[in-house]
Formats: structure tokens, C-alpha cells, sequence
């Protein structure tokens, strides 16, 4: 069988690096990462098409509409790429799980199934640090192996499944790199920084516990470049690197208590500091209550207020050895916490919000 | 009622074919063999533990071997952690063969029959000659290289055993190594309570054959509790009756009487073993209820020349309990293969004398009749004591301390509270030779404790509160009162003298007899604070003693006529030996921060003193009392020409206040330790210039006369690299301080191995001493100090000392002090301060542990170049007692751990 992999030309990887002007495709756009990584990478002169169900409204790209649900329309995405930046994932804290499965586990088969017949070698898939963890601490935590039986709640489930879908294609033929982000906030943020930001404003933004829990996260600019640094350094890290090397969980190297840090971006959104704790143990118990009302009386256009998962995440410390992360990307982040909050109100401030 | 059923014989045979169920964890099956040996009454089979085969699959030849035995009731199992730490250690040209057999009737070896229950007389029972016999036999069977080093190893009964094999083969073994063991019980004395229990005759087949009283029993000595596995694998010989005969067998075997058959072999071997001249380590678990600090104490004597490493904490099962087998590894490393180690120090200040020597000079001379030493310490008049009247009672109480049996070599414990009695006795006793054992109560009944028993003091003397305490605990001594008692209370403490008494009734003339101590002599044993594990004893020598008084002489111009005031035990107790007279002020000495503004005016105007001693703690409160000061007080405050604050750094800020109440005086902060009493010196303008240099750490100053640093630069996992560097060389990088100079400690007392590491340097032929302080050199050639290296954060952008944020934090209005802490695993460690907030000030919420938002933002902002993840609030931080200013940030550590992962703490 002759091999389907081509090779790129020498150009466009002087010493195994991917560099512009190379076409890349990156799937979940529309969300605030993938639209800013896309666009980062444009203006570094990479060929970049984006791919998802909704426009990606960024002039630099080209978009191809379609949905990770649709063979065809995933393999014309695919087809003649030089490398492929997987974001698109199902994410949030309620839904069925099979929805969870179409996009997160059978997406991304398809997607790899794709750049397989494509000849497409190179492959970023972007996950999440909770696919490894269950409810319990992590301090200084190593990137572990995604565990679908560790993970709790459907996104986790689905995504863990997923990576190590990734992680067997890139021991079989496939160059894959994955990259764990861990919460992603800053300006146009609506997932994370939105809702803080909102909550806080109408007074409902409690501290669990002590707020004492060290949380790890990452600011979005710090992100961007973490992704362009992990695309163009794919070919070498996935060449070099133990399976267990190619998992890269990226924050901002600095953690901080999880109340400081609700309370740092509460007030860069302009909101008043979150004033009332509940124990933690009470959240939990709350939070089981609440998701299983939320799955009787959906669908919701929203996220239940408190989950059981969010509950243990908000009161347990979570923070990452980023030794290994820094050295194989050859990236530090530049924007310090403290700087990104200020760089969140000043826009605040010129915007209005937070989106 | 309990039935002794009897034994059967049994083979030998491999733990790993007979197991099924019951894993051996530490222990690989390629160690395990049987051997047949040839004992007196015939052939039997021995389960042993040999490292031959593992090793000749490695390509490598043993250069020497090592023969380790059990105890009762233990086998061969107790040794794995020495076997694994050999075959990691072995390379070609270097690696020792272990072999740990299984006694006969213990472990997996032979099963012997026994028709009738275990008991002193019973033949079926192997006894200590037939023991020793078995380990002849057993050595002939192995293909042992007699050309090689041969080294013995064992503990509890398999130390007798080990030790009189030793003794019975001086010429084929090279050195002796036990653990907890005894060579000798006195058959007078009774034996301890705990075997006691099982050696009664009704009682000793039932507690340990016929049931697994004893095998349960002796598994719980293990200190932290033995693991379920490790407590199974103890067990699995002995799960059945029919397997522990030998553990009765053993006990039956202990000669507690004068007319046990193996009385006379016993005797043998502790004869034997005071002829041993021989390399000799003993490495000991104190809190054994059965081989107790005595017997420990009666193998030093045995064995004088013994290196002895103490692991306080540590019980019966040592090697369970501590990493024996890197002492031992050490240890042999140090025997066979190092060159020897230098013991060369650079020069000292100025010229040494004997610690009489002035003492006796000013007693001649026309200051006889100045006062020596001011003693304000109780209500009254001062207590005075001219020159003379010193020599003479120094003189007196020797003679009488000598007529009572004490003798040079000797050792004292001192519980007598600083002023002039505690000065007389300690002259007294370096008169004689007599090593002074000084633990302060500055460490706490237990730290005392602990500290007293692990110096094993010959005598004690001590003032009413310290006998009873000495009684209560139970401390090893015997008693001498400072004061004279009525026969009840003599009784009631166990004293055999006083000091007063022995002061009149001896006749100084015999003295004259007396060589004065030899320079090399032990002179005194000190303790350090304890802050960072249990207080260490340190040795000195007279010489190193009489290099610290010329140095305090040179460096701080001490000229004989001088007056001090000591809030500063060490150095005040070297007042006669200096020749200036110390004044004890009145305060508690448990309690440096108890002496008052007022009280040092009042030593100072009683003891005409121009020198002001004191510790962080007591200057914070002769300043926090200032104001309560007269007129006149104030003036005598105004001849102090010199103040010396020593023990921990202090801020320039404490200094300029103190400055304010001692306007003519010279305020220095020397840097040093109990090891080496200074080292660097600075005065109070220097530290003002040095701090506009903004380096990270407190600033010391420069090495005073003698004293010559090296630095071990810091590695990423936060331990100070193998090689030392010239301070030039290090380039201001974070490095552990080592130091040389003559006044230096002789060694640390029974702790070989922290002694060993401690030295281990050997650059320029001199002797070194690693501080556990870390800092740097600046170009300026100052010495900057930022924590101790356990203490040191290991984030990944490299090794952090805690004063590198602490001392900027500190400066904070809203800041009393910090402490800074790593949490998180080692490389990657992020970085907590925890404040004790200013008084008045509140900086937190509520119950909260976290710092106000602003507050840790200061906090950021003035730790400068280091991240810092969080900033937590406790109102007070947890510090040592004899200092109060040494921070237990090992405990804060473990708490931040707790509280920033998220679980409910209560304050640390």
C-alpha cells in the first residue's frame, strides 16, 4: 500500500516546524479560542480555513460551513490541508450524552478519518484537563492519561474518549499533538468570563468554602500564542516525544486561590466582589439536586445555575506542572494574571462588556 | 489455661515457593535460595537472603561482604531494605555481597522438633553457642571470599549473635555494625518490664508459641505503624504454632540469671567486644521499651571508639522506622573507600587560651576585687562575685566535684537557670575536664528531655525546678542540687551532693594535683533551637571554645575590665573566660521577651556594663518598654557603647528604635549558629547601605577574622550541589553556606551521619560545615541570607528563599512578619506567603484564610520578580521557644498544602 502522506513542501517546514504560509484548518471557530487563534494565525500569514456550523465572521479566513455530523462535508474541509487544528467540541454541563458522543467522539473520528484519506499529517487535537480527573485535588498535577472512567459529567466523558481516539492515531501513522487548555478567560469570553461577570452584577455569585483552592487558568492572548507555538513546533514534539509527552495541559503558570480570582474578574467586569459563601459540601449536594431537575423539566437554553461537577471543581484545588508544557512549546505566557485583568477592564471599560 | 502442643520438624524452604497468598513486598525472589550447612549436630537447611546471584548477573564482583541477622521475633525480611540500597549502590570495582540468613527455627529456615515447651532449660532449643555455631556452619557452606572485607551486621539477639561471631572471628571480620541490641544485662538488675511479661516462666511458652502474643507485640514497635502487607510478611513464618518455636526458644535463651546455661558465652562476647579494635557503627532507635538508652550506653563503653548514629524518634524496628541503610552505606563508604577526612580549620582570630586562663589572670591581678559577675536574675540586691571570690569558688567546687567521683571526660548536665551559680559550676566543670551538656530551657520539657537523654549525662546539676524535672522524666544522671536540701527533698530527688556543700568541704589543694583539660578535650555540648527537627547536640572542644573567646576578644574589642549584660545566654557564659564581667538581668529565660527596657538599665547601672547581649525578641521588648525609662535610666542606657543582637536576623527598623535607647552605643547583628557561634558580623549603618542595593535575603555582613565561606550552589530540586564554589565563582546565585574556622563545632554528638554530612566537604584539606543556611555573596563580598535549605520553594523558574520574599514583605505597614512556603510537588512548587498582620490591622475576611484582594496585590507587588499563587492570613505564626523569631514554616507549609487544596483546616 502506498502511503496516503504527503509530504509538505521544504519551504513551509524548514527543520520540521509548520510555518506560513501553510493551510490549516481549524474546526470551532465560533467560539472565542478557535475565532482567535484563527485569527492570529492569519495575521501570521498562514493559509487559514475554519470549519463550523455557524460564520466565523473573520475577514483573513475562509470559512466552510458545515457540521462535524456531516462525512462530506468534514472531508471537503479537510482535503487539501497542510495541517488540522481540531477545536470543535460539543461543551457545556447539561445535554444527552448522545449528542455529547455525535460531536465529540464520532466528530472527531471523522475528522481523522478524513486527514487520513486526505493525506492531511498533522493534527492539534485541542482537549481539556478534565478528561484525566475525577472531583479530587490536583496540585502541581502532571498531564495524566484521559480516563473516560475518571471523568465525570458527559462533556469530560465524551472528550476523554476522543483524546484517546487522538492519541491512537498518533501512534498510528498520524503526527498529533494535544493541547489541554485550562480555563480560558479574558476579553470576548462568554463562556467563562461573561458569566462570572453577569452573576457577580446580579448578586449571585457565591464563594464555595474558603475560596482557598488553588485554580490554574489561562488567559486568552497567553492561549493564542500557546496554540501557534504548539502548531508550528507539532511535527518535532510528535516526533520526539513519548506518547505521554504529546499531552500538553497549557495555563498560565500561575495558580491562584479561586476566590481571588472570581473576585479579580468580577470587579475587572465592573461588578461588586462576591460577597456570600456557601459551604462547600452544600453546593455539592445542591448541585446533584439541581442537574437532575435541569434533565426532567429541559431542554433549557441554558446552563444549570450549579452542577455536582462545577460544585467540586469551584471547591478543590486544580493546578498543573507547566515545566514540561513551556519547554516542548518553547512558549512562556506574556500576560501575567494580574496584567490580563487589567487589560479586561480597560476593555470593559471602552465596550461596555465583557463580550 | 494454654496447651503446649508438640513440634514437628519442618524443612527449609523459600518464602516464594510455599507463599500463596501473602506478598513479601521489598523482597525479589532472586535473593532467596536454601543452603545446607553442616552444624554441630548435623545437617539443616537455611533459608538466606544473598545478593551473589543478582550481582554475577550484573557482571559484578563483590569487593566485600556483609553478614546480617536477624533478631527475634524477625527474619531475614528485615534486611531487604539494606539489600536493595547495596545492588543500587553497586557498580564494578565497588559493591558489597549481603547475606541474611534465616535463623535456625525462625523465618523459613529449618524447623527443629520440639517435644516439650521452650524454657531456660529445655534441650531441643537452640542456645547462643549452638547459634554461633550455626553461623560457622553456615559460612562454610557459602562461597564467602575470605580475601575481602568482611563486615557484620545485626540486631536485637542477631546483634549478640552478629557482635560475638564478630569478637570469635577478629581477625576474618574488618567491622561491626548493630542496631538496637544488648551485649549484657547485669544479672542483678531486673529486666525490662516489657520482656519481663513474656520471659515468666508460667507465661512464656503461651505468650509466644502457643499463641502470637510477642510476634504481635514487638511488630508494634515500629514507630509509624508498620503497612498491613509489610506487618503480613513479618508474620508469614509464624502464622501457625507449629512455626514459632523459636521465637520461645529465644526468649527461654535470655541469660537474665547469673546461672543460665548461656550466661557464660554471654559474657564472653561483652569481654570480647571491649577488646574490639575494630571499626564499630551503632545505629539506634531510643524509643525501644526494651534495649534502652543504658545498654546503648554500656556498648559505648565496650566500644569507646563506636561511631554512634542516634535517630531520635526512632524505636526498636530502627531500620523500619529510618533510612538505616544509608547510614550504613555511608558509613562503610567512609571505612573502605574515602581517603581521610581533613581536620585542618584556617587560623583563628588571635591566640587561643585555656578558658581558666583569664579567669585565673584576673583573679591575680589588680582587678581582684572588680566584680566577675552581676547576678540580678532573683528580687533583692544584686548578687556580686569579684574576680577572686569567683576563682575561688570555681576552684573549691571542682575540688569537690572531683572528690565526689567526677571526672574529666565525664558529662554534666546543667539545669540551672544563667546567673552566678550557673557560672561557677560550668568553670568548675571545665576545671575538671568535665563536659558541660547545656540544653537550655529554651526547647521545652520534651525538647529537654529528649536532648538530655540522647547526651546521657553522668551527672546532673541543677537548681530545685530542673532536678524535678529530671526526676519526673526520669533523666539518666545522678543528682547534685544547687542549694543544699533537707534530707526529705534530698531523698524525694535522688540527689547525692550540693554544690554548696561540695564547695566547703573540698580542699582546693588537691586540685593542684589536676592536669588542667588537654585543648582537644570535649569541653561542652550545646543544643541547637530545635526549629528544624528535633534540637541536635553539638560538640566543642576546648580549643574550638578558646577560638570563639579570641575571636569575641578581636572582633568586638572586648578588653578585660569590660562589663555585659547577657539577654544572651551562649556568649554571656563566655564572660570570665573573656575576662569582662557579665550581668545577668532580671528576666525569664525561658522568655527572652520578658526583659525589660528598665532592667537593662538597672544591670547596667549595678554592673558599671558598657556591652548590651541580647536575642531579636528581647531587644523587641526593651523597646516595646522604653518609655517606662527615668531620667537616670536613660543616662545609664547612654555609657552602653556596644549592643549585640544574636540568635535570628533582625529588621534595621528594630535597630534604629534601639539605637534611639542606646544613643552611644555600636549596634551590631553577628550571623552564626550553634554550630559555629559567629561567623559574620554587621552594624546597624552597614545594613541601612547594604538594603539600597535591593538583593533579595537579609544582609550579615562580612566573615568576621578566621571564618572562610564556600558556597554549594542550589540545584532545581532545591538540594545544594556535591562541589563547592569560591564565593567569586558563584555569581550571586542561591547557594547553600559552608563555612571553615577554627572556633567551629568539633561534630555533633551521637548522630554520626548528620555529623558526616555535615563535614563531608573537603576543599583546601580543611574541615567544613554546612550550614543549611541559604544565600549568596554579593560583589561587595556581603553575605546575604534568605532561609534554610529545607525550607527552600522550588518553583519552575527555579530555587526560591523564603527571605527573598519575606524580607519585602516584612517592610509592609500592614505586615508584623511573613513567612513564605512552597506548595505542590518539588520543581514545581508555587509559592504562599502567610502574614501575621500588624497590630490592629485586619487582613482578611471573616474566617476566611485568604488575604483582602488588595492585600495580596501588595504582597505581589513587593515580593517583586517572584510569583506569587497566594497569600493567606493566620494571627499568629507558629515559632520556636528559645528564640520566638524562628518561624516553623515546615508546619506552615504542610497547613497551606491543606488549606489551598481545599480542605477545612483549623489554624496552623
Amino acid at each position: 500500500m502506498s502511503s496516503p502522506v504527503q509530504s509538505l513542501p521544504n519551504s513551509e517546514h524548514p527543520g520540521g516546524e509548520i510555518l506560513p504560509p501553510a493551510r490549516i484548518l481549524i474546526t470551532g471557530a465560533s467560539g472565542l479560542l478557535g475565532r482567535s487563534v484563527a485569527a492570529h494565525l492569519a495575521e501570521l500569514g498562514y493559509q487559514v480555513t475554519t470549519f463550523q456550523r455557524s460564520p466565523s465572521s473573520l475577514e483573513t479566513v475562509r470559512d466552510i460551513r458545515g457540521s462535524l455530523t456531516d462525512p462530506q462535508a468534514v472531508q471537503a474541509a479537510v482535503e487539501g490541508q497542510d495541517a488540522i487544528i481540531h477545536m470543535a467540541a460539543k461543551v457545556s454541563v447539561s445535554g444527552r450524552r448522545e449528542e455529547f458522543e455525535q460531536v465529540n467522539i464520532l466528530g472527531t473520528e471523522r475528522i481523522f478519518n478524513a486527514a487520513w484519506a486526505a493525506g492531511v499529517q498533522h493534527v492539534l487535537y485541542v482537549s481539556s484537563p478534565s478528561v484525566a480527573h475525577g472531583g479530587s485535588s490536583l496540585v502541581g498535577a502532571p498531564a495524566a492519561a484521559a480516563d473516560p472512567e475518571k471523568a465525570q459529567g458527559h462533556y469530560a466523558q465524551t472528550k476523554a474518549e476522543a483524546e484517546l481516539i487522538a492519541e491512537a492515531r498518533g501512534s498510528a501513522g498520524t503526527s498529533v499533538l494535544i493541547m489541554r487548555p485550562h480555563l480560558v478567560w479574558g476579553p470576548g469570553d462568554g463562556q467563562l468570563t461573561a458569566r462570572i461577570v453577569d452573576r457577580a452584577r446580579s448578586g449571585r455569585l457565591p464563594v464555595l468554602g474558603s475560596g482557598a483552592p488553588l485554580v490554574d487558568t489561562l488567559y486568552i492572548r497567553n492561549a493564542v500564542e500557546a496554540f501557534a507555538a504548539g502548531l508550528r513546533r507539532l511535527p518535532l514534539i510528535a516526533a520526539e516525544q513519548p506518547v505521554a509527552g504529546r499531552r500538553l495541559v497549557v495555563t498560565n503558570g500561575e495558580p491562584r486561590p479561586i476566590g481571588e480570582l472570581l473576585a479579580g474578574i468580577a470587579e475587572a467586569g465592573g461588578a461588586p466582589r462576591p460577597r456570600f459563601r456557601v459551604p462547600a459540601s452544600l453546593a455539592a449536594a445542591a448541585g446533584s439536586v439541581i442537574e437532575k431537575l435541569w434533565a426532567v423539566t429541559g431542554p433549557h437554553e441554558d446552563e444549570p445555575p450549579m452542577t455536582r461537577f462545577l460544585a467540586e471543581q469551584l471547591s478543590t484545588a486544580h493546578w498543573f506542572d507547566q515545566r514540561h508544557t513551556q519547554q516542548v512549546l518553547q512558549w512562556r505566557p506574556r500576560i501575567s494574571i494580574d496584567q490580563g485583568l487589567a487589560e479586561l477592564a480597560a476593555h470593559v471599560q471602552r465596550t461596555g462588556g465583557v463580550l | 489455661m494454654v496447651i503446649f502442643r508438640p513440634i514437628p520438624a519442618a524443612a527449609a524452604r523459600s518464602p516464594f515457593d510455599v507463599l500463596e497468598s501473602t506478598p513479601l513486598p521489598g523482597l525479589d525472589p532472586q535473593w532467596s535460595r536454601v543452603v545446607t550447612a553442616r552444624t554441630e549436630d548435623g545437617e539443616r537447611g537455611f533459608h538466606v537472603l544473598d545478593t551473589a546471584e543478582a550481582l554475577a548477573q550484573r557482571g559484578i564482583t563483590p569487593t566485600g561482604t556483609i553478614l546480617a541477622v536477624h533478631g527475634n521475633p524477625t527474619w531475614s525480611y528485615l534486611w531487604r531494605g539494606v539489600i536493595a540500597a547495596s545492588l543500587e549502590q553497586a557498580r564494578p570495582g565497588h559493591a558489597w555481597r549481603v547475606i541474611a540468613p534465616d535463623q535456625l527455627d525462625m523465618g523459613f529456615s529449618e524447623r527443629l522438633a520440639h517435644p516439650e515447651p521452650p524454657s531456660a532449660g529445655a534441650p531441643s532449643y537452640r542456645r547462643l553457642e549452638q547459634r554461633l555455631g550455626d553461623l560457622d556452619a553456615l559460612m562454610d557452606a557459602l562461597d564467602v571470599d575470605a580475601e575481602l572485607p568482611l563486615v557484620t551486621l545485626g540486631h536485637d539477639w542477631g546483634g549478640i549473635i552478629s557482635l560475638g561471631w564478630a569478637v570469635r572471628h577478629q581477625q576474618a571480620v574488618d567491622a561491626a555494625v548493630c542496631l538496637n541490641t544488648a551485649v549484657d544485662h547485669p544479672s542483678g538488675e531486673p529486666v525490662p518490664p516489657a520482656l519481663r511479661a513474656a520471659m515468666a516462666p508460667g507465661v512464656l511458652a503461651g505468650s509466644t508459641v502457643v499463641t502470637d502474643a510477642f510476634l504481635r507485640v514487638t511488630l508494634a514497635l515500629a514507630e509509624g505503624g508498620l503497612s498491613d502487607d509489610v506487618a503480613a510478611a513479618y508474620r508469614a513464618p509464624y502464622v501457625s504454632h507449629l512455626g514459632r518455636g523459636g521465637i520461645g526458644g529465644f526468649v527461654a535463651d535470655i541469660p537474665a540469671l547469673a546461672a543460665h546455661r548461656s550466661r557464660g558465652v554471654l559474657e564472653e562476647i561483652s569481654a570480647g567486644l571491649s577488646r574490639w579494635s575494630k571499626p564499630a557503627l551503632l545505629i539506634w532507635g531510643p524509643k525501644d521499651p526494651v534495649f534502652r538508652d543504658r545498654y546503648l550506653q554500656d556498648l559505648m563503653e565496650r566500644i569507646p571508639h563506636a561511631d554512634l548514629h542516634r535517630f531520635e524518634g526512632a524505636g526498636h524496628l530502627v531500620s523500619e522506622d529510618r533510612d538505616v541503610a544509608g547510614v550504613l552505606f555511608d558509613w562503610l563508604g567512609q571505612q573502605f573507600d574515602a581517603a581521610a577526612q581533613p581536620s585542618a580549620s584556617p587560623a583563628p582570630a588571635a591566640e587561643v587560651a585555656g578558658l581558666h586562663q583569664q579567669l585565673e589572670t584576673m583573679s591575680l591581678s589588680w582587678r581582684r576585687d572588680r566584680p566577675a559577675a552581676v547576678d540580678m536574675s532573683s528580687d533583692g540586691a544584686p548578687a556580686v562575685l569579684t574576680w577572686a571570690q569567683l576563682s575561688e569558688q570555681v576552684e573549691a567546687l571542682a575540688a569537690g566535684l572531683h572528690s565526689l567521683g567526677v571526672r574529666s571526660g565525664d558529662r554534666v548536665s546543667l539545669l540551672v537557670p544563667p546567673g552566678n551559680s550557673l557560672t561557677v559550676v560550668l568553670y568548675a566543670c571545665l576545671r575538671l575536664g568535665a563536659v558541660a551538656v547545656v540544653a537550655d530551657a529554651g526547647l521545652g520539657v520534651r525538647g529537654m528531655t529528649r536532648a538530655v537523654r540522647s547526651a546521657r549525662p553522668d551527672w546532673i546539676i541543677g537548681a530545685r525546678p530542673g532536678l524535678t524535672l529530671a526526676r519526673t522524666m526520669s533523666w539518666p544522671g545522678r543528682r547534685i542540687s544547687t542549694e543544699p536540701l533537707p534530707p526529705h527533698q534530698a531523698r524525694l530527688l535522688g540527689t547525692v551532693a550540693s554544690v554548696e556543700r561540695l564547695r566547703r568541704g573540698a580542699d582546693p589543694r588537691a586540685l593542684q594535683e589536676l592536669p588542667h583539660p588537654e585543648p582537644e578535650h570535649p569541653a561542652a555540648v550545646l543544643f541547637t533551637s530545635g526549629s528544624t527537627g528535633p534540637a541536635k547536640g553539638v560538640v566543642y572542644t576546648h580549643r574550638r571554645l578558646g577560638a570563639l573567646v579570641a575571636l569575641l576578644r578581636h572582633q568586638f574589642a572586648v578588653k578585660p575590665g569590660a562589663s555585659l549584660i547577657a539577654g544572651f545566654a551562649p556568649f554571656a557564659l563566655l564572660g570570665p573566660a573573656i575576662g569582662a564581667t557579665s550581668v545577668t538581668p532580671r528576666m525569664s529565660v525561658t522568655k527572652p521577651s520578658t526583659l525589660t527596657a528598665e532592667a537593662v538599665a538597672a544591670a547596667a547601672a549595678a554592673g558599671e556594663a558598657t556591652m548590651f547581649f541580647g536575642s531579636p525578641a528581647a531587644l523587641r521588648n526593651v523597646v516595646a518598654t522604653a518609655d517606662r525609662l527615668s531620667v537616670a535610666q536613660r543616662e545609664d542606657l547612654g555609657r552602653i557603647r556596644l549592643v549585640l543582637s544574636a540568635g535570628a536576623p533582625v529588621h534595621p527598623r528594630l535597630l534604629d528604635q534601639v539605637q534611639e535607647i542606646f544613643p552611644a552605643a555600636e549596634i551590631h547583628t553577628p550571623y552564626g549558629m550553634t554550630e559555629g557561634l559567629l561567623q559574620a558580623d554587621i552594624r546597624r549603618e552597614q545594613i541601612h547601605e547594604a538594603m539600597k542595593t535591593s538583593q533579595p535575603g537579609v544582609c550579615v555582613g562580612r566573615p568576621v577574622a578566621g571564618v572562610r565561606f564556600a558556597l554549594a550552589p542550589l540545584q532545581a530540586d532545591g538540594t545544594s550541589a556535591a562541589d563547592l564554589v569560591e564565593p567569586e565563582q558563584a555569581g550571586g546565585a542561591l547557594s547553600e553556606i559552608v563555612v571553615s574556622a577554627a572556633h567551629l563545632k568539633a561534630g555533633y554528638d551521637r548522630l554520626w551521619h548528620t555529623d558526616w554530612t555535615s563535614r563531608r566537604d573537603t576543599r583546601d584539606g580543611l574541615l567544613w560545615h554546612r550550614t543549611g543556611d541559604v544565600g549568596h555573596i554579593d560583589d561587595a563580598g556581603r553575605l546575604w541570607i534568605q532561609g534554610r535549605l529545607q525550607h527552600v520553594i522550588t518553583t519552575a523558574a527555579g530555587p526560591v528563599g523564603p527571605g527573598a520574599v519575606e524580607t519585602p514583605v516584612d517592610e509592609l505597614d500592614q505586615v508584623a512578619r511573613s513567612a513564605a512556603v512552597g506548595v505542590g510537588p518539588v520543581g514545581a512548587q508555587a509559592v504562599v506567603v502567610i502574614l501575621e498582620p500588624a497590630e490592629g490591622r485586619r487582613l482578611r475576611d471573616g474566617r476566611s484564610p485568604l488575604a483582602r484582594p488588595e492585600v495580596a496585590q501588595a504582597v505581589r507587588a513587593a515580593a517583586g520578580e517572584v510569583s506569587v499563587s497566594a497569600v493567606l492570613v493566620v494571627d499568629w505564626l507558629p515559632t520556636d521557644i528559645r528564640h520566638n523569631s524562628k518561624i516553623d514554616r515546615t508546619a506552615l507549609a504542610a497547613w497551606a498544602e491543606k488549606v489551598l487544596a481545599g480542605e477545612r483546616v483549623s489554624a496552623p
